[in-house]
């Protein structure tokens, strides 16, 4: 596995790392304005912060409630 | 002058909404993902090891094209369900909370309203779609060849216009359903039904839209426009016409409300 971990140009794994945090971050941020969400808003916390990208994005469409 | 308002009303909301924010980034995660975990799957398999010693795999190398057949695969799966998702509510829900009730009470013209909606609609999936193929294209020169900066921009204007074709659709059946999860079925299942007539007659539906993408392949192997590829153009801007004024005749008569 360490070997492994060495041979990846971190270059280039990089840029999906950093998307993939500023998604979160994003959502986080709008997770923590909104006063109410498409059901418990702590569990939208779970899984925006625990479900690889998908998390997120299941938050940004199904999430936010429409007014 | 009406529309300007209505199109700014629309990126304003989109830009709260955050769409501006996490449509480009997901639809860049999903061009880049295949062509990159592609790339080590060497690595990958090797360090989840499993063989034993002296099993020799072999791993095709990678033409640039064929990356750009991962990135559009991916987009063409995912990338779609996300424009759905994304978009599913663009009327229906402004009916469903009224809002469209408080702006159609104004003189203001259900041509401008739809139209407004689609091309925003339309800027934010287009400037996704050119931001995601263009961090692909840098990773298909990194990692497995040259793919020259023309071909990027014709994979994103023909591609393009397949996306316009499903921004279409789901700005139709907002026309003609009130609950967004129906939007998002009819549209997904209209693509899946095109996609397999495509498939039964493709003999004689050369020019279907869902051949759009095997048509950029080719032209990418042959380094020429194929005339099937604008006969597929051709088609899938006309149909999306047709489409855009069914949607305004549509919401003009339902416009009862």
């Amino acid at each position: 596995m360490q070997e492994f971990l060495n041979e990846i140009n971190w270059a280039i794994i990089a840029p999906l790392l950093i998307i993939q945090f500023i998604l979160v971050v994003v959502a986080l941020i709008d997770w923590l304005k909104t006063e109410d969400t498409n059901g418990p808003k702590w569990m939208w916390f779970f899984i925006i912060v625990f479900i690889n990208i998908i998390g997120p994005v299941l938050y940004f469409i199904f999430g936010r409630s429409q007014r | 002058m009406q529309w300007r308002i209505l199109f700014k009303k629309e990126m304003i909301e989109s830009w709260r909404n955050k769409k501006w924010v996490w449509v480009p980034l997901v639809i860049i995660l999903l061009a880049i993902i295949d062509p990159i975990s592609n790339y080590y799957m060497p690595q990958i398999i090797e360090s989840v090891g499993g063989f034993p010693d002296g099993t020799v795999l072999e791993f095709p190398e990678f033409a640039p094209p064929e990356a750009v057949l991962m990135s559009l695969g991916q987009l063409s799966s995912l990338g779609i369900l996300v424009i759905v998702f994304m978009s599913m509510g663009t009327i229906s829900g402004e009916r469903k909370s009224g809002v469209s009730e408080l702006i159609l009470v104004k003189p203001v013209s259900h041509f401008n309203y739809i139209t407004a909606k689609w091309t925003a609609l339309l800027v934010l999936v287009w400037v996704s779609l050119f931001l995601g193929m263009l961090v692909s294209w840098y990773y298909t020169n990194i990692l497995f060849g040259d793919l020259s900066f023309t071909a990027f921009l014709l994979i994103v204007f023909f591609y393009g216009l397949w996306y316009m074709l499903v921004v279409t659709l789901v700005i139709f059946y907002n026309t003609l359903f009130k609950n967004a999860g129906m939007v998002a079925f009819f549209t997904i299942l209209t693509i899946m039904i095109m996609s397999i007539i495509t498939q039964i007659f493709g003999h004689v539906l050369e020019w279907s839209p869902n051949n759009l993408t095997d048509h950029i392949l080719k032209m990418l192997m042959t380094e020429d426009i194929p005339s099937q590829l604008v006969g597929s153009a051709g088609i899938t801007i006309a149909i999306s016409a047709a489409l855009l004024v069914f949607s305004v005749i549509r919401f003009k008569n339902k416009a009862v409300l």
